[in-house]
C-alpha cells in the first residue's frame, strides 16, 4: 500500500469515527441509566479489544494489513447501521463488543503499516507528519458534524458515518483491483 | 466482481436499517417510550426575542415538525417530549420583566424559576401568593401542570395569574386573561403545553411577612378536625403541610403537621428577611437513603423527621423562605431503580375513611416501596379544564422507589391503578404530570371534562403542532 494512500485512508476513517464519537457517548448515556452501565459499556469495548489483539496480531502478518483494514472499513460500515436501531442496554453492550473487535483491528493495522513503512532514523518526523493529517481530518469532522446535528437527527449522523466507512472500504477494494 | 457484491450487500443492509428505523419512528406510542436516541432539542438561547421564538413555530409549520415545550422537565409522564419532534427548551427565556411595587405584581418570562422571582421581589418586601412547594420549577411549567403549594389562603396558582401572553400554533401572540380569550386562558393553565408557548406571565403578589412555625402530631383520625379548627378557621394560619408515617411501627397511623402562622410580633421581621441560600442536604439525604433499604431505615427516618419537626416548633421564618423548600436531598441515582411520584386528591371529609383503604392496598403489596407521604391542602378550584380540586381536598404526594425492569414497572402499575381506584371511590382525583400508569378510564373518571380538553386542543391547534407523549397516551 502506498504510504500517501494510507494517510488518505486513515484520514477518511478517522473522520468517520470522530463524526460519531461524541454523539455515540450521547447514545450510551441515553440507553444506560447509570454511570455503572456507562462504565460497563466502555469496559466491554476495551476488554474485547484486549482479547482480540493476539489473534489479530498473528493474522496481520499472514493475510496482510490491507485486508484487515478492509475488514475494519466494511465492518464499521455495516455495524453503524445498527446504531440507530439500538433501544436497550444489551443492544449497546453487543455493539460495544463488536466495536471493540473492529477497533482492535484498526489500531493494530495502523501500527503495523507504520512499522513496516517508517525508516528508523526519521521515524519521529514521519509518524508526526502522519498524525498531523489524520488529526486535522478528525477535527474537521467533529466540528462539521456539530453543525450537521442542528439540521439532521442523531440517527442520520450514524448513517452518514456508515457511508464514509463504506467509501473508505471501496478505496481499499480499488487498490486491490489495480494491484491484481 | 467482488466489489459489486460487497456494495450490493452493503446497500441492502443500509436500506433495511433505514426502513426499520423509520417504521420504529411511526410505531405506536408504547414503543415510542422505549426509543432511546434523543430527539432533536432546539435550545432557546438566553436573550432570545419573541420574534425568534415565533420563527421557531413558523419554521415548524413549514417543515411539518412537531414541537414539545420544556422547562425543568420534572414531569414524569412525557409532557415535555415527543419522539422525533423539536423540543423548545424555555429555561434560558427567564427574564424578570417588571416588578410593580404599587400594584404588587410581577411580570416574568415563562422560563424564569420561582426562585428567580423570589430573588427579584424579596428586596421589595413582596412575596408570591401561591407557588409550588419547591422553587426549582419554571413558571411556565408550573402553570402548565396547574401546580399547587403550601399556601391555604390564596386559592390555586391559576387564581394568581392576572394575564399572560401565548404564542400559538399559527405564530400569533395572544393576550390571555380571565376577561380576554377566557376559554383559551383556562385551557392553557393546566394545559400541559398543548396549546402553545407561554411567553410571559403577570402574577399577583402579596406582602412578605414573618411567620411562626407551629407543629403538632396526632393520629390520622384526628387530622381533619384539627385542620378545620386549628388551621382553616384560624385566620392567622397561612401555610400548612403534614406528613403521615410510612414507618412500619406507625404505618399510616401517626401524622405530624407544620403550620405557618403570622407572627404576633412582626418587629424582628427584617432579621429574617434575607433569602435562605444553604440547606443541609446531607442529613435528610442520609435518612432517605436508609429508608430505601429496609423497614428499620424507615423507622429511623420517621423518628428523625418527627424529632426535627418538634425541634422547629416556635421557629420564626419569613414567608418567602417557607416557599423556598429544596428538593435536592431527593436526588437519586441508581441503575436498576428509580423513584417516582404519585399525587392523589381526596375530599377533606373523606380523609378519615380514605387512609385505611389506601393503607390496605399498600399493605397487600409488600414489595411496594413507599418512602414518603406529604399532605397539603387544596381549596376547591375548577378554573382549569383539567381541574383536580372538585371540592376542598387534601393532596397526598407519594414518593415511591421502584425497579426499572419490566416486571417491577408492571407491579408498580398494578398498585398505582389500585390506589387510584380507591381514590376515585372516595370522590378523589389524581395528579396528571406523573408517569402514565393510570388507565384512560381512570382519567375520564377523575377528570370529567377530559373530552372537552381534547376538543379544545383540536380547535386551538388543529394541526397538532404542539405535541407530547402525555397527549399520545391519553388522546381519544
Amino acid at each position: 500500500m502506498n504510504y500517501k494512500r494510507f494517510i488518505y485512508y486513515q484520514g477518511t476513517v478517522g473522520m468517520a469515527s470522530s463524526m460519531i464519537f461524541p454523539f455515540y457517548i450521547l447514545l450510551i448515556r441515553n440507553v444506560g441509566d447509570s454511570y455503572a452501565q456507562f462504565g460497563w459499556a466502555y469496559g466491554l469495548f476495551a476488554l474485547t479489544a484486549a482479547l482480540c489483539y493476539p489473534l489479530i496480531g498473528k493474522y496481520a502478518d499472514r493475510i496482510g494489513d490491507k485486508t484487515l483494514l478492509g475488514v475494519y472499513s466494511w465492518g464499521m460500515a455495516i455495524l453503524l447501521l445498527f446504531f440507530p436501531l439500538a433501544s436497550e442496554v444489551w443492544h449497546v453492550y453487543i455493539l460495544q463488543v463488536l466495536m471493540g473487535m473492529l477497533g482492535a483491528v484498526q489500531k493494530n493495522s495502523e501500527k503495523t503499516v507504520l512499522a513496516r513503512y517508517v525508516t528508523k532514523e526519521i521515524a519521529g518526523t514521519q509518524i508526526g507528519r502522519y498524525h498531523v493529517w489524520t488529526s486535522v481530518a478528525a477535527a474537521l469532522a467533529v466540528i462539521a458534524t456539530g453543525y450537521l446535528v442542528d439540521f439532521l437527527t442523531i440517527a442520520s449522523i450514524f448513517y452518514i458515518a456508515s457511508l464514509v466507512f463504506a467509501w473508505s472500504g471501496l478505496q481499499l477494494l480499488k487498490l486491490e483491483n489495480t494491484a491484481a | 466482481m467482488k466489489t459489486v457484491w460487497i456494495i450490493l450487500l452493503y446497500l441492502c443492509v443500509f436500506g433495511l436499517s433505514v426502513y426499520v428505523y423509520s417504521t420504529q419512528l411511526n410505531g405506536p406510542a408504547a414503543e415510542l417510550h422505549q426509543r432511546l436516541l434523543p430527539v432533536e432539542i432546539k435550545m432557546v438561547k438566553a436573550g432570545m426575542s419573541e420574534g425568534e421564538l415565533k420563527q421557531i413555530v413558523l419554521n415548524a409549520e413549514k417543515t411539518g415538525d412537531v414541537l414539545s415545550i420544556a422547562g425543568m422537565q420534572h414531569s414524569q409522564g412525557g409532557q415535555t417530549v415527543y419522539p422525533n419532534g423539536v423540543m423548545v427548551d424555555m429555561k434560558p427565556y427567564n427574564q424578570v420583566i417588571e416588578v410593580n411595587e404599587d400594584e404588587k405584581t410581577v411580570t416574568v418570562q415563562s422560563g424564569a424559576t420561582w426562585s428567580d422571582i423570589q430573588e427579584a421581589i424579596n428586596p421589595y418586601g413582596l412575596s408570591l401568593k401561591v407557588s409550588q412547594s419547591q422553587n426549582i420549577f419554571t413558571v411556565g411549567g408550573s402553570l402548565s401542570v396547574n401546580a399547587h403549594g403550601l399556601d391555604i389562603r390564596n386559592g390555586g396558582l391559576t387564581d394568581t395569574v392576572l394575564s399572560m401572553r401565548l404564542l400559538n400554533a399559527e405564530g400569533d401572540i395572544l393576550q390571555l386573561s380571565p376577561s380576554e380569550n377566557k376559554e383559551l386562558f383556562y385551557a392553557v393553565l393546566g394545559g400541559y403545553g398543548l396549546f402553545g408557548i407561554i411567553l410571559d406571565v403577570t402574577l399577583e403578589l402579596t406582602d412578605d411577612e414573618l411567620y411562626e412555625t407551629q407543629t403538632a402530631s396526632m393520629p390520622y383520625r384526628d387530622y381533619p378536625a384539627y385542620f378545620k379548627r386549628q388551621v382553616q378557621d384560624n385566620p392567622d394560619a397561612k401555610m400548612h403541610l403534614a406528613r403521615i408515617s410510612i414507618a412500619p411501627e406507625s404505618f399510616m397511623e401517626e401524622m405530624y403537621t407544620i403550620t405557618y402562622k403570622t407572627a404576633e410580633d412582626q418587629t424582628p421581621f427584617p432579621d429574617y428577611q434575607k433569602l435562605k441560600t444553604e440547606n443541609l442536604v446531607a442529613v435528610p439525604k442520609f435518612f432517605l437513603g436508609l429508608s430505601r433499604i429496609n423497614d428499620a431505615g424507615k423507622d429511623s427516618f420517621w423518628n428523625a423527621q418527627t424529632a426535627y419537626t418538634q425541634q422547629i416548633d416556635g421557629n420564626l421564618v419569613s414567608r418567602n423562605n417557607v416557599m423556598r423548600s429544596d428538593s435536592e436531598f431527593m436526588e437519586y441515582d441508581n441503575s436498576r431503580k428509580t423513584e417516582i411520584l404519585q399525587e392523589y386528591f381526596v375530599p377533606v371529609d373523606q380523609f378519615e375513611h380514605y387512609i385505611p383503604a389506601l393503607k390496605a392496598v399498600v399493605e397487600a403489596n409488600p414489595d411496594f416501596n413507599l418512602l414518603n407521604v406529604t399532605i397539603r391542602y387544596v381549596g376547591k378550584n375548577e378554573d382549569a379544564v383539567l381541574s383536580y380540586a372538585k371540592e376542598d381536598m387534601f393532596s397526598l404526594v407519594l414518593l415511591i422507589n421502584q425497579g426499572t425492569d419490566t416486571e417491577s414497572v408492571q407491579q408498580t402499575q398494578d398498585v398505582v391503578q389500585e390506589m387510584i381506584d380507591v381514590t376515585l371511590k372516595h370522590g378523589g382525583s389524581y395528579y396528571l404530570p406523573y408517569f402514565g400508569y393510570p388507565t384512560k378510564g381512570q382519567l375520564q373518571e377523575a377528570y370529567p371534562r377530559t373530552g372537552e380538553f381534547f376538543e379544545l386542543k383540536d380547535r386551538f391547534d388543529p394541526d397538532h403542532r404542539f405535541m407530547n407523549l402525555f397527549y399520545e397516551e391519553y388522546r381519544p
